[in-house]
């Protein structure tokens, strides 16, 4: 595991006091390489054999996952999303993806009936629904040890275009 | 290397073009002194590590970026640096191309 710089291990554990004054807006489009090098690099316990990412126009984006899932066994899916919204604190923490294409015949009713199993195997953070997935950015940064960068999130967006996917996000300190 | 980063240096960056940053970075004084402790260790690190350094340079040095193609890619607007009590401000407007 890398070792973060003395410095930068600082900054992460007390943002506010040593960023107090900063106020900035960063786009940061994410090319589809790069983005799938990002998931690559997640950690070996990621119930997860397949994860690849593929920004489309029009802000959708497919991803194509092989999960291991309870009863249905070893499942392949190329499954379309599309961000809606943006998170912004303290009153909006979700970061909202609506399903709009990608789940065969039975698996809208099979995750209905799994729901609770499938709420229990998520980590916490991560809601997801035949309908759409929530990821609640509090949560995925506090069980990162990102704890105390929340407070200054400001805004954060996500849309794709073809073959990136963009970040906008206001940070305020 | 992280391989994030060795594919960054790999790409000169390309996978994040069009990259806009626009507002103020503020400092910590604390912050600062330890950045240049730090940079001040990294200095005089390699003096033990020189021959494993020196075998290593080949494949370091191609997955490290060149400087002068990285400063191409990049468009600054804007840089103001100022300091208030306690802290170091910079003002930027900048992208990568």
């Amino acid at each position: 595991m890398p070792t973060v710089p003395a410095p930068l291990q600082v900054l992460l554990d007390h943002p506010s006091k040593h960023l107090e004054g900063t106020d900035i807006q960063l786009v940061l489009p994410i090319g589809r390489s790069l983005l799938n090098e990002v998931l690559d690099a997640r950690p070996a316990d990621t119930p997860v054999q397949e994860l690849l990412l593929d920004p489309e126009a029009n802000n959708l984006v497919n991803l194509h996952l092989g999960v291991k899932a309870p009863v249905l066994g070893s499942v392949r899916r190329k499954i379309t999303f599309r961000p809606k919204g943006s998170v912004s604190f303290p009153n909006q923490p979700w970061l909202h993806f609506d399903i709009t294409d990608g789940f065969k015949m039975f698996d809208k009713p099979i995750i209905k009936l799994m729901q609770g199993q499938i709420a229990e195997r998520l980590p916490k953070g991560i809601e997801l629904t035949s309908d759409h997935l929530r990821l609640h950015l509090p949560a995925l940064l506090t069980s990162a040890g990102y704890q105390a960068l929340v407070p200054l999130i400001k805004n954060l967006r996500l849309t794709s275009e073809a073959n990136v996917l963009i970040l906008q996000l206001h940070l305020k300190a | 290397m992280h391989p994030v980063q060795k594919h960054l240096f790999d790409t000169n960056f390309r996978d994040l073009s069009g990259t806009k940053l626009e507002g103020t970075i503020a400092l910590s004084d604390e912050l600062i002194n330890l950045g240049i402790l730090d940079f001040l260790q990294q200095l005089q690190k390699p003096d033990t590590d020189t021959p494993k350094a020196k075998s290593e340079a080949p494949a370091a040095s191609s997955a490290m970026p060149n400087p002068a193609d990285l400063l191409k890619m990049v468009t600054i607007e804007e840089v103001k640096y100022r300091t208030e009590a306690g802290r170091t401000m910079v003002d930027i407007k900048a992208g990568i191309k």
